[in-house]
C-alpha cells in the first residue's frame, strides 16, 4: 500500500526513488509492443528475447569497441536483430500455431546456448562489462522511445497493414481470398517485432553495467514473461501487452512481503486471465475498464491469443 | 569416450521416459503439456523429501512420488485443461494454462525454506542436493574403462520395459484402442459409447507418472534434484526430442529421445562441453524447418 | 458472346481419388452460371482449384486474357475473383463493417507511412471506405446502422451468409463464385438469396454459383454444369439439364423418374402448400408405446435456431424416417439424442432416460446408438480394431467375439478387409462398416444419419438392404435422409422437417403418395 500512497501523494519522490522500476516499464512495455505485433498477426513467437540479445551485445560491443556514440550503436543493434530477424523468419513462417513457438524457442536457445555462450567476444559465459551505461540518466531516453513506438505502433494498426494482419490472424485462407498477401504480411510482423525487441534489448543493455546471458535475461523464461504481458493485458489492443507489462513488472514493488511468491500469483493470473477472460484486461474495447459510464459501448469481441 | 556412450545411452533414456508422456498428451489432445517438466522435477524433490526429510525407505519413496505426479496430472486436466474444452479454447490457451500451472508448482518447491508455508513439501529452498550415498541402494561396479553404477545401469531397463508395455497397451488394448480413438476422432468415439473426459484424465495420469517417474530416475542417477532440474534438463530438450521423433509419437518420442542423447554427447566429445547446449536447439530448429513431422510423425495439413 | 473464365480440363486428386477429373467449363460475361452435383462431386474442389487455394496438378484457367493457372490465390484475387465459402470464413471476431473494409484491400494504396502522419487526408479516406463499406451492406439487404459495430461471429445466420457476399464484392471482382449461399436457409430466406443474386446480375456482375439445392440453381442460372464424381456429366440450360438421363441417376439413383425443379421464376411454392397442410398433420398415427418420445424441442447451434418446438415418437420395432431438405435441422436432432449438444428446451425420453442430461457414453450403453452423417470412422485404425473398438465397455468376452465374427459376416466385405486400415475402404464400404460399428453398440435404437450420403447409387441399394434386413430382425430404426425416395419406401411411418419444424407425418405409403411431399421432395 506504501507504494501505491506515495505514487499519489508524493509523485516527485515517487520517480526518483523508483527510476529503476519505471525504466524497466519502459523496457518492458517496448518488449511488449513487440510482441503484439506478431500476436496481433496471429502468430505466436516466442523470439523476442534472441533478438534482444541480438541488439543489446551489437550496441554495446561497438561501444566497447569502436567508441561510436550511443545513438549509433543503437541504431546498428536495431539494424541486425532486423537482418536476424529476416533470417530467422524465412524459414519459420510457413509454421504454424505450436511448432512456430516451438521453433522460435529452438532459436533463442540455440543462440544463446549456442552461439553468445561460445563467443570469446561476447565475453562467453561471464556476459559483459558495459561500462558506459546510464542507469539514472537513460529513462528519459526509453520513456521517449516507448512513445515513439507507441505511436507507431498505434497508427500501424489503424492502416492497411494493421486491417491485413486482424484479418490474417482470423483466417488466414480468408484473407488471402481477399487478396492479401499473406506470407509477405506475416514476414513483416515478424522483422518488425524482432526490431522492436531489438531496440529494447539494446536500450536496457544502456541501462545495465553488465550483460549477463543468463536464462533469465535472454532465455525462454524471459520469453515466457513477455508472453505474459500480453496473455494478460490481452492482444487485441496496442494498449494491452503495455498494461500487462506494466501490472506484471510492478507487481513485486507493490507486493513487497509477497515477493517470494510473485511467480505462483503470475501463473494464477495466467490460468484464470485465459480461462475465464482470454481476451485479456484490455481486450479489444481500448481501455474498457476506465471508461465513464456515458462512453457509447461497441458491442465486439476480442480474440483470444494464437 | 566409451563412458560417454553409456552416459549417452542413460541421459537417453531419461529423455525418452520423459518425451513418451510428452507426446502421449499432444498424440490424444493436441496440445503441449508444458507442465510436464514441472511433473519431473516434482516426482524428484516429493521422493528426496520423504527419504531425507522423513526417514521413509526409498522404494516406498518412489512409490509415492510417482503417485503424487500421476495425481498432478489429474490437476492439470481439471484446472487447465478441462475448462479450456469446456468453452471450445484454442489450443494455444492450453499452452498458457499448463505454463502458469508450471510457475505455480515451481515456485512451491522454490519457497520451500524451513518454517515457509510449503516445507512439508521440501526444505532446501532453491538449492540443489543429492540422495546421500546410503540412502539408495547403489553398488558399482568396474568393467575395463568404464564405471558401472547401478543406479544409472538400472534406468536402461526400467525405461525400455515402460516404453514396451505402453506401446503395447496402446497396440493391443482396448484402452489404447480406445486412446488412439479419442486421438483421432473424439467425436466418433463419443458415440461409441467412450467417455472422453475420462480417457483424457487417463492419458495425463499415465503421462504424468511416467514424466514422475523420469524425475526420480535423474535425481538418482545424477544426483541433482532441484526446483529447476525440470527447466534445466528436460523442459526444452523435451520440446526437442518430440518434434525430432514426430510430435504425437511414441516410437519417435523414445527413438528421439535416444538421438538427442547421442548429439549431445557426439558434441560434447566433437566440440566440447560449451557446445553441448546449443546442439539441441539447432537439432530441434532444423528439423522444424525442414520436416515438421518429425521422424515419425504424420504429414500436416489443413483443410480448406 | 465473350467468355469470362474459362477452365481447359482441370485435375486434381487427392491420394487415389480423383477429386476433379479433366473439367473443361466457360462461363460467359455477364451471366450466372450454375455448377451443381451430388454432394462430394468435386464442386467446390474445382472452385479451390481455380481460386489458387490448391494447386492444379493439370489443366489451365483463365480470366479473360489472364492466366491463372499455378498463381497463388492471392494473386487471383487480385486479378477479380472473390467468392464465398461453403462454411462461412467471416473474421468472426471483427466487427461486420471491419470485415467488408478488408474486402477493400486490393484497391487501397498502401498509407503507411501517410498514417504515421495522420494527416486529414488518411481521415477522408478512412471516412469514403467506411461510406463505401455500408453503401454494401445495404446492397446485400443488411440494416448497416444496425449491425456496422457488431462482431461478425455474432450476427444471425441469414444476416452472415449476406455479410460474406458484401465482403466479397469489396473486392470489386469481375467474376463472383458463391459456394453455396444458401445452405441452411429456410425458403423465405433462400428467395430472399436468390433475388440479391439476380439484383447483382442485372447489374452486370458475372456470378459462379455452386448448390446442390436444385431449385435455386435451375431458377436463376442462365446455363448449368452438373458436376459427378470429379467429371463434368452435363451442361446446357437448365431445362436441358433437368431432363438428362444421367443428372437424374446421378442425383435420385435408378429408382426414380424425374428430378426436382421448378420452371425458372416460380417460388417455392411447394413450401407453402406444405405448410397448409400442417393442421392434418399429426396425432392420428402416432403410437402409443413409444421407446423414443421427443416433445417440443428446440435446439441453436451456434446463431442458427436449428430445430425449433419439434415433437416426433417412435416404436419398438418400426423405422421411422425423418426427411427433409440440406439445414433442415435433421442431424442436429439425431445430435441431440447422442448428448452431443444440449437443447434449449424440451424433453427427449429414451426408455425412461432423459436424454437431454445425460452423458453421451451413458445414452449409447442405454441402447441409443448413432451412425453419423459422414461415417466418421477411425481411418487410421484397422477394420477389425474399429469393430473391436465399438464393444466398448462390454465384459462378454466371448460373446463379444461371435457378435464381431457374426457382423462380419453379413458384411462380408469387412471380413474380407479385417486388416487393413479403415481409411482405405471405399465410401460404400466405410458406410457398412459404420452401420457393423453401431450394431456391435447393441442397438434398441439405431440412428441412421444420411446413410446414402455420397455413395454411387449401387451402393446406395445394398446399404438400404442392410438396413431393411437389421429392421427384420427387430431392431427399431430412425433413419434421417436426403433421399426421401428411399427413406419413404422403407418406413413405417415418416416425418418431415422443414427448417426445424415438424411439418408433415404420416405412414411412409401416405406420404409418398402425398401430393406437397411429392412436388417438394420428389419431383412430382
Amino acid at each position: 500500500m506504501d507504494f501505491f500512497i506515495q505514487l499519489f501523494t508524493d509523485p516527485v519522490a515517487f520517480w526518483n526513488s523508483h527510476t529503476l522500476l519505471i525504466a524497466q516499464i519502459g523496457i518492458n512495455s517496448i518488449l511488449a509492443s513487440s510482441m503484439f505485433i506478431v500476436l496481433y498477426s496471429g502468430q505466436l513467437s516466442l523470439a523476442a528475447p534472441g533478438f534482444m540479445a541480438v541488439g543489446a551485445y551489437t550496441a554495446v560491443l561497438m561501444d566497447l569497441y569502436w567508441h561510436t556514440p550511443l545513438a549509433l550503436n543503437i541504431a546498428a543493434g536495431v539494424v541486425f536483430a532486423g537482418v536476424v530477424g529476416v533470417l530467422v523468419g524465412l524459414p519459420v513462417l510457413r509454421l504454424r500455431g505450436v511448432f512456430l513457438a516451438i521453433a522460435t524457442i529452438g532459436f533463442i536457445e540455440a543462440l544463446r546456448l549456442g552461439v553468445i555462450l561460445n563467443l570469446p567476444i561476447t565475453g562467453e559465459g561471464l556476459g559483459l562489462k558495459n561500462p558506459s551505461a546510464d542507469p539514472l540518466g537513460g529513462i528519459n531516453l526509453v520513456l521517449g522511445c516507448l512513445v515513439v513506438v507507441l505511436f507507431l505502433v498505434w497508427r500501424l494498426t489503424k492502416g492497411r497493414l494493421g486491417a491485413a494482419w486482424a484479418a490474417i490472424r482470423q483466417d488466414e485462407l480468408a484473407a488471402l481470398s481477399q487478396g492479401i498477401h499473406v506470407a509477405r504480411y506475416k514476414m513483416i510482423a515478424f522483422v518488425l517485432s524482432a526490431v522492436l525487441a531489438g531496440f529494447a534489448g539494446a536500450l536496457e543493455a544502456h541501462l545495465n553495467f553488465f550483460v549477463d546471458p543468463g536464462d533469465q535475461q535472454y532465455g525462454v523464461t524471459r520469453a515466457v514473461q513477455i508472453l505474459t504481458f500480453a496473455v494478460l493485458g490481452g492482444s487485441g489492443h496496442f494498449l494491452g501487452p503495455v498494461v500487462g507489462a506494466l501490472v506484471v513488472t510492478s507487481l513485486p514493488w507493490v507486493f513487497e512481503q509477497a515477493q517470494a511468491y510473485i511467480n505462483v500469483v503470475t501463473g494464477v493470473f495466467l490460468i484464470a486471465v485465459i480461462v475465464f477472460r482470454p481476451q485479456g484486461i484490455v481486450g479489444r474495447g481500448g481501455l474498457a475498464i476506465i471508461r465513464p459510464w456515458w462512453w457509447p459501448r461497441r458491442n465486439v469481441r476480442a480474440p483470444a491469443p494464437g | 569416450m566409451d563412458q560417454q556412450i553409456l552416459n549417452a545411452i542413460f541421459i537417453g533414456s531419461i529423455y525418452a521416459l520423459f518425451a513418451v508422456g510428452y507426446t502421449l498428451v499432444f498424440g490424444v489432445l493436441d496440445i503441449l503439456n508444458l507442465a510436464h517438466s514441472a511433473v519431473f522435477m516434482l516426482g524428484a524433490a516429493v521422493t528426496y523429501s520423504l527419504v531425507v526429510n522423513r526417514g521413509q525407505a526409498f522404494w516406498f519413496a518412489c512409490i509415492v512420488g510417482i503417485a503424487v505426479s500421476a495425481a498432478m496430472g489429474l490437476v492439470i486436466e481439471h484446472v487447465c485443461l478441462r475448462p479450456l474444452r469446456r468453452r471450445k479454447a484454442p489450443p494455444i490457451a492450453a499452452l498458457i494454462s499448463t505454463i502458469g500451472l508450471a510457475l505455480i508448482i515451481v515456485a512451491a518447491i522454490e519457497q520451500g525454506q524451513p518454517g515457509s508455508f510449503f516445507a512439508w513439501l521440501w526444505v532446501d529452498g532453491p538449492n540443489s542436493v543429492a540422495f546421500p550415498s546410503g540412502t539408495i541402494p547403489n553398488p558399482t561396479w568396474h568393467v575395463g574403462d568404464l564405471t558401472l553404477e547401478a543406479s544409472k545401469v538400472a534406468i536402461i531397463p526400467i525405461s525400455i520395459v515402460l516404453m514396451l508395455v505402453l506401446g503395447y497397451v496402446i497396440r493391443s488394448t482396448q484402452v489404447g484402442r480406445g486412446l488412439r480413438a479419442v486421438a483421432e476422432n473424439p467425436r466418433a468415439a463419443r458415440l461409441m459409447g467412450l467417455d472422453v473426459d475420462r480417457m483424457i484424465s487417463l492419458t495425463l495420469v499415465i503421462s504424468s507418472a511416467l514424466g514422475g517417474l523420469a524425475g526420480i530416475l535423474f535425481g538418482v542417477a545424477l544426483g541433482d534434484i532441484s526446483p529447476y532440474i525440470g527447466r534445466d534438463n528436460v523442459e526444452i530438450r523435451g520440446l526437442a526430442v518430440i518434434v525430432l521423433g514426430g510430435m504425437g509419437s511414441i516410437p519417435g518420442a523414445v527413438v528421439g529421445g535416444y538421438l538427442l542423447g547421442l548429439i549431445e554427447v557426439g558434441a560434447l566429445v566433437v566440440l566440447g562441453s560449451s557446445a553441448r547446449g546449443g546442439v539441441a536447439f539447432a537439432a530441434l530448429f532444423l528439423m522444424l524447418v525442414l520436416r515438421p513431422q518429425g521422424l515419425f510423425g504424420a504429414q500436416l495439413r489443413e483443410r480448406i | 458472346m465473350s467468355v469470362l473464365l474459362r477452365l481447359d480440363k482441370v485435375q486434381r486428386h487427392f491420394g487415389g481419388v480423383h477429386a476433379v477429373d479433366g473439367v473443361s467449363l466457360e462461363v460467359e460475361q455477364g451471366s450466372i452460371h450454375g455448377l451443381i452435383g451430388p454432394n462430394g462431386a468435386g464442386k467446390t474442389t474445382l472452385v479451390n482449384v481455380v481460386t489458387g487455394y490448391v494447386p492444379f496438378q493439370s489443366g489451365r484457367a483463365w480470366l479473360q486474357s489472364d492466366e491463372l493457372t499455378g498463381l497463388p490465390a492471392h494473386r487471383i484475387a487480385a486479378f477479380g475473383i472473390s467468392r464465398t465459402f461453403q462454411n462461412i470464413r467471416l473474421f468472426k471476431d471483427l466487427t461486420a463493417l471491419e470485415n467488408v473494409l478488408i474486402g477493400m484491400h486490393t484497391r487501397r494504396r498502401d498509407d503507411t507511412l501517410a498514417q504515421l502522419a495522420t494527416l486529414p487526408k488518411v481521415r477522408r479516406d478512412q471516412r469514403s471506405r467506411m461510406d463505401d463499406a455500408r453503401g454494401l451492406m445495404e446492397t446485400v439487404g443488411l440494416a448497416a446502422r444496425d449491425i456496422a459495430g457488431r462482431a461478425a461471429g455474432t450476427l444471425p445466420y441469414g444476416d452472415q451468409r449476406r455479410l460474406e457476399i458484401a465482403r466479397a464484392l469489396a473486392l470489386r471482382p469481375r467474376l463472383l463464385i458463391l459456394d453455396e449461399p444458401a445452405a441452411g436457409m429456410n425458403p423465405s430466406e433462400k428467395q430472399g438469396i436468390r433475388e440479391l443474386i439476380e439484383r447483382l446480375n442485372e447489374d452486370g456482375l458475372t456470378i459462379l454459383l455452386i448448390d446442390h439445392d436444385m431449385r435455386l440453381v435451375m431458377g436463376v442460372c442462365k446455363r448449368v454444369a452438373v458436376l459427378d464424381f470429379g467429371r463434368k456429366i452435363a451442361e446446357g440450360t437448365p431445362a436441358e439439364v433437368s431432363i438428362d438421363a444421367g443428372v437424374i441417376k446421378a442425383y435420385l439413383g435408378s429408382a426414380s423418374e424425374r428430378v426436382v425443379t421448378s420452371a425458372p421464376g416460380a417460388s417455392a411454392a411447394g413450401d407453402t402448400e406444405l405448410a397448409g397442410e400442417v393442421s392434418a398433420a399429426r396425432p392420428a398415427v402416432e403410437p402409443q408405446n413409444a421407446i423414443l418420445e421427443i416433445e417440443d424441442l428446440t435446439v441453436s447451434y451456434g446463431p442458427v435456431n436449428a430445430v425449433r418446438g419439434a415433437s416426433l415418437r417412435v416404436a419398438a420395432g418400426e423405422v421411422v424416417a425423418l426427411i427433409g431438405a440440406n439445414g433442415a435441422g435433421k442431424s442436429t436432432i439425431l445430435n441431440t439424442l447422442s448428448g452431443l449438444i444440449r437443447p434449449d428446451s424440451g424433453t427427449a425420453v429414451f426408455d425412461r432416460l432423459d436424454l437431454t442430461r445425460a452423458k453421451p457414453s451413458a445414452i449409447v450403453r442405454h441402447g441409443l446408438v448413432q451412425v453419423p452423417e459422414g461415417r466418421e470412422i477411425l481411418a487410421r485404425q484397422t477394420v477389425l480394431e474399429n469393430l473391436e473398438l465399438a464393444t466398448w465397455g462390454r465384459r462378454d468376452g466371448s460373446a463379444k467375439r461371435t457378435q464381431i465374427e457374426a457382423v462380419m459376416k453379413r458384411f462380408p466385405i469387412l471380413g474380407e478387409r479385417r486388416a487393413l486400415r479403415a481409411g482405405t475402404l471405399s465410401g460404400g464400404e466405410q458406410q457398412m462398416l459404420a452401420i457393423a460399428r453401431g450394431l456391435l453398440a447393441r442397438p434398441r435404437l439405431l440412428l441412421l444419419d444420411e446413410p446414402s450420403l455420397g455413395l454411387a447409387p449401387q451402393m446406395v441399394d445394398e446399404v438400404f438392404k442392410a438396413i431393411q434386413e437389421i429392421h427384420d430382425e427387430g431392431t427399431t430404426i430412425l433413419l434421417v435422409e436426403q433421399n426421401a425416395l428411399r427413406a419413404l419406401e422403407i418406413a413405417d411411418r415418416a416425418y418431415v422437417l422443414e427448417t426445424g419444424q415438424i411439418r408433415l407425418s404420416g405412414t411412409g405409403d401416405e406420404l409418398l403418395h402425398n401430393p406437397a411431399v411429392r412436388r417438394a421432395y420428389l419431383g412430382g
